[in-house]
């Protein structure tokens, strides 16, 4: 992390910020404790390339101040778990790495976000192609009220990729073969093709939650991402759909650059290589290594969180 | 067995007892009465007549007396702890109003009419009947309370009409500058229908032994007996009009080879093998049979004129205020500017199109004008019902088309669209029920005269022209005037069918026309729901 020391100067007026906030019972523990935690976190050192770098990034929603000057560094190909209790932030921050945000209208960003060492929030970014190469999977299983392959070939035949039109047909230009290849491969890679490879006709809405979740993930690999956002994927799923769900993850960080948002820790520790935690009022407290994170937290807010103390 | 203010309930009902029995035959003697009532009501039942060998007036207080006596007996019974029964302490305010009702009515009509003690006394006295019956419901137990009002009620009926002092062919005066008269006819059969309305009420409560259980019984007997009553209206409505209308729309049909109009399909002409002359003709004097073929057409055409217009307009309003306006100010002003719209009499739709349309368009009455005018006035149905579709399209569907990187119109036109479609047409089925039975619009706009000759039927397609000099096409045929199958019928009824006009029979002829604007009207629902069903099939199991 070469460039890490130049950012540090910058992260100064946060901890002001931090500090000001009165009534959050970290400051009122001590006010260098933060500081010291976070030159600790910035210095986690991981293997690879950082993807994603994030710098005091700070969301508001309103009045509301939902994120307060987050900064972190996301690893390529691996699994980053963001933990924290309800309404900390932590689906607003992953919603601002493909800049979902945007589509919230009182939502106001300021900071930075790089991927692959280029501003997202700038003038002049292609929302098209930073949202193919940052996919998102939802909480809640969205998949379209249409067929398991419309479902998957949706992405790419918006995107032009794909043409299997009425005049594609007519002209003989039909690419009926890439897609069902493309149906065939993304539901590979989601663990999926052997439950519905039969049925892939058939209305989605049909599939179980757990099934409609993995059409969901399939559905975001359709167009190549290098990132996959995911929001509480298994929150609605049963356990077994969950450990389903885990195992993919696991697999799909040999290729992506996964980040996920839970709210189940033992979930997090499963399958997660760094977590961030994140607390009330919309601060990170605490980022690294998994095993570090959960077995000697630095900061004590976090070990009382972890040790269900607090929150 | 159960002593009088027993609470306690037995976990398993014993078997069907005597007292349940008789309880489930009063709710279906109400049941029979409910539909005497309805039958004698629509004329289907004739009062001065007799029914099982007796007078139906006397069918009716007899039964009515039995269905009295027995929920009264009932009651009593499990007052006294002969029926095994849960009652609550008081049979409730609701229950005490239902029950007042009636009775104010019964002693206001007895003190003012039958003794004669005029308007003023009738209402003390109407008040204080109902506050009797008000106190015997709501202060007994429950089992007295619900039963003895309504059975008193019940068989003060029937007696009324056992006696004979309402018979067959009394008529109460009621001495209005107009002339109006409360006749046996309607007055019979009315009370009978809600004095078995209020039998079925006590009695199943009865069946369901009174307290909580017998609460939900009644309340399901009265909320079954209104759906089924909805339908029933319904189906005898229509039934109405198709037996009035048959004969009419037969008339002079004839089938087989070479009898029907000649139409040419792709060319080649093809004598239809049937003739069914009051659809086929228009109007003229030397047809053996006078027809609406003109109307039909024009009804058709008008409502698929006006959906042409009003529903990519529509459409496309309720996108832009769903998908692209930010919410505030202008959009509640168009909000309650559709809304206002809507309930804008159709009247006014019509003078605008007199107004604005007509100068502009020909000068005259034309098709084309109303079906800009019918046009208008389904533009703001479609406008909501299209807007509440596209609001109940989730936005994971927005959100998860927006994480793949797709563009807000190719989102709008993949997946919104096609999820809001049902919804869409329930819309436009709603509104084109509405515009196609319309009268005045049309009256103002488009129609040309009580009867329309067959030359006036609107031949749209085959009336496109190809000019040389702008706007390139024309077509005469749109800004022709001709009929509607609403217009034609009221101009039937006000400017009447004399007995010299070549209209075999008015009276037919007029129950025919309003049978085939039902018909017509229903063909556009039935195409409608199909569209609908098919819709949402795509969009449940592709």
């Amino acid at each position: 992390m070469s460039e890490n020391t130049t950012p540090r100067t910058e992260t100064e007026p946060q901890t002001e910020t931090a500090t000001t906030g009165t009534d959050q019972p970290l400051t009122t523990t001590a006010g260098e404790s933060v500081e010291q935690t976070r030159d600790e976190w910035r210095e986690y050192d991981f293997r690879g390339e950082a993807k994603m770098t994030v710098e005091d990034l700070d969301v508001h929603y309103g009045e509301d101040h939902a994120l307060k000057g987050v900064s972190m560094e996301i690893p390529e190909k691996s699994v980053t778990a963001l933990i924290g209790p309800s309404g900390c932030g932590k689906s607003t921050y992953l919603r601002c790495l493909n800049r979902m945000n945007d589509r919230i209208s009182s939502a106001s960003i300021d900071g930075s976000v790089k991927l692959d060492g280029e501003e997202i929030y700038q003038d002049g970014v292609n929302l098209v192609e930073l949202r193919k190469r940052v996919g998102m999977v939802f909480q809640s299983p969205n998949p379209f009220p249409k067929s398991i392959r419309e479902n998957i070939a949706y992405g790419p035949k918006k995107h032009g990729d794909l043409d299997t039109g009425l005049l594609a047909r007519l002209l003989n230009r039909s690419d009926a073969e890439e897609r069902d290849e493309l149906v065939e491969r993304c539901l590979r890679d989601a663990a999926l093709w052997d439950e519905v490879s039969d049925r892939l006709d058939d209305n989605a809405l049909g599939l179980s939650g757990g099934q409609q979740q993995r059409l969901c993930i399939a559905r975001c690999l359709s167009v190549d991402p290098e990132i996959i956002l995911m929001d509480e994927p298994a929150s609605a799923l049963d356990p077994i759909a969950t450990a389903k769900i885990e195992d993919l993850i696991d697999d799909l960080s040999e290729e992506y650059t996964v980040v996920i948002v839970t709210h189940n820790m033992q979930q997090a520790a499963r399958i997660s290589d760094q977590t961030a935690v994140f607390l009330t009022g919309g601060e990170l407290v605490e980022y690294g290594e998994t095993d570090q994170v959960f077995e000697n937290p630095r900061s004590e807010r976090v070990e009382d969180y972890i040790t269900g103390k607090f929150g | 067995m159960a002593g009088a203010g027993r609470t306690d309930t037995r976990l398993v009902e014993s078997e069907t007892t005597e007292t349940d029995a008789v309880a489930a035959v009063a709710v279906g003697l109400s049941a029979v009465l409910f539909a005497l009532a309805v039958a004698a009501l629509f004329g289907r039942v004739s009062l001065t007549g007799s029914l099982l060998g007796v007078q139906t007036v006397t069918l009716l207080g007899g039964l009515l007396t039995a269905l009295g006596g027995t929920v009264i007996a009932f009651g009593v019974g499990s007052r006294f702890g002969y029926v095994e029964t849960n009652p609550d302490p008081s049979a409730g305010l609701i229950a005490g109003f239902g029950a007042a009702v009636p009775w104010v009515v019964i002693g206001a009509s007895v003190a003012s009419q039958t003794l004669g003690l005029g308007a003023g006394v009738g209402v003390v006295a109407g008040v204080a009947t109902g506050a009797v019956a008000f106190a015997a419901t709501v202060l007994p137990r429950e089992d007295l309370g619900s039963t003895v009002p309504l059975g008193a009620l019940l068989g003060v009926t029937g007696l009324v009409f056992l006696t004979g002092a309402i018979g067959p062919t009394w008529v109460w005066e009621l001495g209005w500058a107009q002339q109006a008269a409360i006749t046996a006819e309607f007055l019979i059969p009315v009370s009978t229908l809600f004095s078995a309305l209020y039998g079925g009420w006590a009695s199943a409560k009865a069946y369901g032994g009174f307290g909580a259980r017998g609460r939900h019984m009644g309340a399901y007997v009265l909320v079954y007996v209104n759906a089924l009553s909805i339908v029933a209206f319904l189906f005898i409505l229509v039934a109405f009009v198709v037996v009035q209308g048959i004969p009419g729309l037969l008339n002079g049909t004839e089938f087989g080879f070479g009898t029907g109009p000649t139409t040419s399909v792709f060319g080649v002409s093809v004598a239809l093998p049937v003739s069914v002359p009051f659809l086929m003709n228009g109007v003229a004097l030397f047809n053996d049979f006078q027809g609406v073929l003109p109307a039909i057409v024009g009804t058709v055409w008008l409502v698929v004129g006006a959906v042409v217009l009003a529903v990519p307009l529509g459409v496309g309003a309720a996108l832009f205020l769903t998908e692209y306006a930010e919410r505030g100010r202008f959009t509640q002003v168009v909000e309650v500017a559709t809304n206002g719209l809507w309930s804008t009499p159709s009247i006014v739709f019509g003078l605008f199109g007199f107004a604005f349309l007509i100068p502009r368009f020909g000068n005259g009455k034309s098709l084309l004008s109303g079906m800009i005018t019918l046009g208008f006035m389904l533009l703001p149905l479609v406008v909501i019902t299209s807007r509440e579709a596209m609001l109940s399209v989730p936005d994971e569907y927005r959100d998860a088309s927006a994480a793949l990187g797709v563009s807000k119109w190719q989102t709008i036109r993949s997946v919104v669209l096609p999820a809001a479609l049902p919804g869409v047409v329930t819309g436009v089925i709603l509104g084109v029920g509405r515009i196609a039975g319309e009268t005045a619009p049309i009256l103002l706009t488009m129609a040309g005269g009580t009867f329309v000759p067959g030359s006036q039927t609107a031949d749209v397609i085959g009336g496109f022209q190809f000019t040389s000099a702008p706007p390139f096409v024309a077509n005469p045929e749109l800004l022709q005037a001709t009929s509607a199958l609403p217009y034609q019928l009221y101009a039937l009824i006000t400017a009447g069918v004399g007995a010299s006009s070549n209209v075999g029979n008015a009276d037919e002829f007029r129950w025919a026309t309003a049978l085939v604007l039902l018909v017509v009207v229903l063909s556009f629902y039935a195409i409608g729901i199909a569209t609908r069903y098919y819709f949402r099939r795509r969009l449940r199991h592709t």
